[in-house]
Formats: structure tokens, sequence, C-alpha cells
């Protein structure tokens, strides 16, 4: 038997931040693959909008109950690098929902030109950057087959 | 050219957390291109399995109604001894019982992409 997941020490049932940071993850290495000529099947095509429009939604969430405890004056720190903080969080959901747009427009066959495909390297750089997450499509060959 | 081969293979998850079957399906679907099965109950797995072609993997949470991982995955192993079956638990305590019961993979969860990457490497591209 192999074990894979968590050390024992830290098992614990999965959260809805689990879930978001993964699934996020998962749409990065999706767009990755695409951006890297991965092969998409229709099933493949049916994962990526399904990913996208859940992660969508988590970080429409997100955000709505940031500004909700805002409204209600919870947490409310005006100083500058508070200000910078909530500043940085909201661009970081910003990209991540146009990139869950973007991915959506890959699997819908949307026409890519070189452009695009400069803007989504360049949106999924900068969220990389805040996840420290570099995942490379080379160390997983089954992606370039469907 | 890549020598790498998905077969055209039936997988099935089976956890009452929506959240978490719903993702695994998500990422397992992704990997292999093709239709995931989803049971949030091992009874209803079970009656699935019963009635059709066993799938070649089934991934379950231990501790979900009907049937629990290790009864699910004994009636499965009766069924269809050369097919995999992983369990899956929050609980620690769970691991050793996996192991003595004949798993070929305990899933301890939280799981990762990564982890799931590696499910597909190591039962559907190795075989």
């Amino acid at each position: 038997m192999i074990k894979l997941g968590a050390d024992s020490v830290e098992m614990r049932e999965m959260s809805n931040d689990d879930i978001f940071s993964s699934r996020l993850k998962l749409l990065i290495i999706m767009i990755k693959a695409y951006l890297k000529d991965c092969p998409l099947g229709n099933y493949r095509k049916q994962a990526i909008i399904e990913n996208a429009n859940q992660v969508f939604c988590h970080s429409l969430q997100l955000v709505s109950e940031s500004s909700s405890l805002k409204d209600h004056g919870i947490d409310v720190q005006t100083d500058i690098v508070s200000r910078e903080t909530i500043s940085a969080e909201h661009m970081f959901h910003q990209r991540v929902q146009l990139l869950s747009v973007m991915a959506k427009a890959i699997a819908e066959n949307r026409s890519m030109s070189s452009f695009r495909k400069k803007s989504i390297t360049d949106n999924l750089n900068k969220i990389c950057e805040t996840l420290i997450f570099n995942f490379q499509v080379r160390d997983v060959d089954f992606l370039k087959v469907a | 050219m890549s020598q790498v081969r998905i077969p055209n293979i039936k997988i099935a998850v089976i956890d009452d957390d929506l959240l978490v079957r719903d993702f695994m399906v998500t990422v397992l679907m992704y990997c292999v291109n093709r239709d995931v099965l989803s049971f949030d109950n091992g009874l209803a797995a079970w009656k699935y399995i019963k009635g059709h072609e066993s799938p070649d993997i089934i991934i379950s949470e231990i501790d979900v109604s009907g049937l629990n991982g290790f009864e699910l995955m004994a009636k499965f192993k009766e069924k269809s001894p050369d097919k995999k079956c992983l369990l899956m638990s929050a609980n620690p305590s769970n691991e050793q019982p996996a192991r003595n019961s004949g798993a070929d993979a305990f899933l301890a969860k939280p799981v990762t992409v990564n982890d799931l990457f590696i499910v597909v490497e190591t039962f559907v591209v190795k075989g």
C-alpha cells in the first residue's frame, strides 16, 4: 500500500480554503498545459469549465465576505500598510477572477491571438508569484496526451 | 513524442463531502480525459458496482454512510480482485486498518492536486 497526502500529524478534514487553494492551483496547471500545447479532449474542457466556475464563485465569495466585514466595522485598519494589504488582496482576487474567465474562453474554443496568450501568461505569472507556485508541465507526462 | 498512454479507464469517487468529491472528480476527469463516477455514500456506490461493469479504480472516503470504505472495499475486491481500491481519511488511526485490509493506497486528507497526479501516474498510466 502506498500512502499519499498529509503527514499523520497534519491530517484533518479539508476546509473551504483548502479546496479553493487546490482548485486555483489546478486552474493554473490547466492553463499552463494549454499554453504548452497539451491536448484538450471534451472531458478536459468540461473539467476546465467546472473548475473555472468554482474558482470564480469562491473568489467572489471571499471578496464579498471581506467587504462585508469592513462594512460592519470589523477589522477596519486604516493605516497605510493595512490599506496596501487590502488593495493587494483585492487585486489578487481580480486576477484570479480574470484567470477563470480566460480558462473558460480556452475551454470554449474562443479565438486566441498571440496577444491574448501573452496576457494570459502575464496574469498567470503574477498569480504564481503571489502564491509562490512553480509548476512545470514537463514534469507530468500524462498531460501531454488525452 | 511522449510514450505515455492513458487507457480507457473508469474511476469512481465516493465521499459524502460534496466540495471534496467534486474537487476530486474535476482533477481526475481533467487528468484522464474520461468521465468520472461519483457517489455520496458507500451503498449507492456498491449498488452501481453490483449492477455494472466494475470501475477500474475506486477512491473512497472511509467514513461514509451506507457501507463504510472498508465494507465497500471488501465487497468490491470480492467482485473484482484485480481492480484497485484507494481509501482516504482525515483520521490517522485509519491508516493501519487500511493497510491490513488490503487497500492499494491510503490518501491522508487534506489531499492536494499533486497527490491526485501521483494516483493517476501510479494506477492509470503505469497501470
